[in-house]
């Protein structure tokens, strides 16, 4: 038996050194294994969710997300909704875009952004949505966060 | 008490320490030119003095017995390249050290193996990963990490804690400044307060969705990046960030010799001390050799080293399997030693098969950063700038 136990332990070490060259030889495919086989994705607390609607405006375009709320399990009382805009070179001075969320035919809130100095502007319509969380300029375009709130 | 030297290390001879250097060195040459000659003269050059160091450093380590002191030397060199690295990385791609809040929205974080204890419980219930970086692709993407992560945990357990981490090698660094400590008593109950930190960002991370530790308690944010400071809370931030900097990573290991940060706060060398039992190496203590001299527990720069320890024949679980016990062993009664085997075995043969995994995985994984950073400094030295 300890001799079956030192042969073990033996294969064992000579693996940690495969195990060395695996990793660093098949990173990429692992990797692209790892995130195919485990389905996990970016938590939509960064990316701002998925984009549920797009609206054309010729030169650039508004991308809306869903309202996020997500909580380890179930929801928060507290979320935001993510609109980009994009892309950067299309973006007018003055970016105005109603925002109806809840997609019950209604704007729920409106926004007015100045491109040039960044200054942001919020218009309530549903007592939901609270303030701006954030208003970006990214690589290609603008983005805005609107804080949100559950009844 | 007087202690003899070292007498009974563990070293090869003369043809086998040729034999085995030139088997590491065909392998650090195909593993770090990736096959290709650079076109380059600084990427040339780049290339051959990290062969070069690599394989003195190996040679070295087999031909004198010595681990701790040349793996040192590897370590600290991997952990000032990758500052270099990084931060002129950083300053080419962004212009500055600071992260925007552009880069957070876009998801363009480089992702560092500390934020992995606290993705775990999220990723199992949500299926997200709570970081705000690149999935695959781009500049330190998380499952590369991840992938990392799982290869060294494999291989090396939290062997990798001396062997992989590229943070590791700045308090251990420092901690070799000062010949004796000017600290010499520390508690040994402090070795827990890192598994107190795990929990604590573990369940916060969990409850706010949010990697609690790179937001308010990183001390490597001050070497690598942070976010712009335009608000109190980030200002808190940073001042928490460069403070742990300085107090746990520079300060602390110059007056105790030891490695505080590693030992005393980092949440993923905990995380590593739990996953070590599916390693195949630990260090071992031959209970007929060992004289109690202490010697082990006075130079262990983790507190791993203690009197139980002596009595159990093994090292605690916080072991980092430095090799700096095993150097300073004055009758050769501390080894790595590999599961299942006989603790007074072939001491010889446990080693040198953990330092082939070991020293391969630092000297595969730190390749890229070295030669980045020698060609950044000789574009410093050559045209003023670090910048790519």
């Amino acid at each position: 038996m300890p001799k079956i136990r030192s042969i073990l332990g033996y294969m064992w070490a000579g693996a940690a050194v495969i195990v060395v060259f695996a990793t660093f030889l098949g990173s990429g495919f692992f990797s692209r294994t790892l995130v195919a086989a485990s389905g996990v994705k970016i938590s939509p607390l960064y990316t701002g969710g998925e984009v549920v609607r797009s609206v054309d405006h010729g030169s650039y375009r508004a991308l809306i997300h869903r309202p996020v709320f997500d909580a380890l399990i179930g929801e928060r009382k507290e979320g935001f909704i993510q609109v980009n805009w994009e892309p950067l070179a299309g973006l007018p001075p003055v970016i105005e875009e109603s925002i109806d969320y809840t997609g019950d035919g209604k704007a729920d809130f409106s926004v007015r952004i100045d491109t040039k100095t960044g200054k942001t502007m919020l218009t309530h319509i549903n007592p939901q949505v609270t303030s701006i969380e954030e208003s970006v300029k990214l690589d290609d375009g603008w983005v805005v966060r609107v804080q949100l709130k559950k009844d | 008490m007087k202690i003899n030297p070292p007498q009974a290390r563990q070293r090869e001879g003369m043809v086998k320490t040729v034999l085995l250097t030139v088997v590491m060195a065909v392998i650090t040459i195909i593993m770090f030119s990736k096959g290709k000659i650079p076109q380059n003269t600084k990427e040339l050059i780049a290339l051959i003095l990290t062969i070069l160091f690599a394989n003195t450093l190996f040679f070295l380590m087999v031909h004198t017995g010595k681990t701790d002191r040349y793996r040192a030397v590897y370590f600290s060199t991997f952990a000032v390249m990758l500052i270099i690295s990084f931060i002129s990385h950083m300053f080419g791609a962004r212009g500055s050290m600071s992260l925007s809040e552009a880069k957070v929205l876009q998801c363009e974080v480089p992702f560092c193996h500390l934020v992995i204890p606290m993705t775990l419980v999220p990723m199992a219930l949500t299926k997200t990963i709570i970081f705000p970086g690149s999935l695959i692709g781009g500049y330190a993407s998380i499952a590369s990490m991840f992938v990392l992560w799982i290869g060294a945990t494999l291989a090396l357990g939290r062997g990798f804690c001396s062997w992989g981490c590229f943070y590791g090698g700045l308090d251990d660094g420092f901690s070799r400044v000062l010949k004796r400590p000017v600290i010499k008593k520390i508690n040994p109950k402090w070795i827990y307060l890192p598994f107190a930190v795990l929990l604590f960002v573990v369940l916060t991370a969990a409850a706010y969705l949010s990697p609690t530790y790179c937001t308010w308690f990183c001390p490597f944010k001050a070497v690598t990046e942070f976010e712009a400071v335009t608000s109190t809370k980030i200002l808190i931030q940073t001042i928490i960030f460069v403070s742990l900097f300085i107090g746990l990573v520079i300060v602390l290991p110059i007056l105790t010799k030891r490695r505080t940060q590693c030992a005393f706060l980092c949440p993923f060398g905990a995380m590593q001390s739990l996953t070590n039992k599916i390693n195949v190496f630990d260090v071992r203590i031959d209970k007929e050799k060992c004289v109690k001299c202490k010697r082990c527990i006075q130079v262990c720069p983790t507190l791993s080293m203690s009197e139980e320890s002596l009595e159990d024949g093994r090292a605690r679980i916080t072991c980092m399997k430095c090799g700096k016990c095993i150097d300073s062993c004055p009758k050769g009664a501390i080894s790595y030693h590999i599961k299942g085997t006989d603790v007074a075995g072939n001491n010889n043969a446990y080693r040198l098969l953990f330092l082939f995994a070991a020293f391969l995985f630092i000297s595969i994984f730190s390749a890229h950063i070295i030669q980045d950073g020698i060609v950044r400094v000789l574009k410093l030295i050559t045209t003023g700038s670090m910048i790519l």
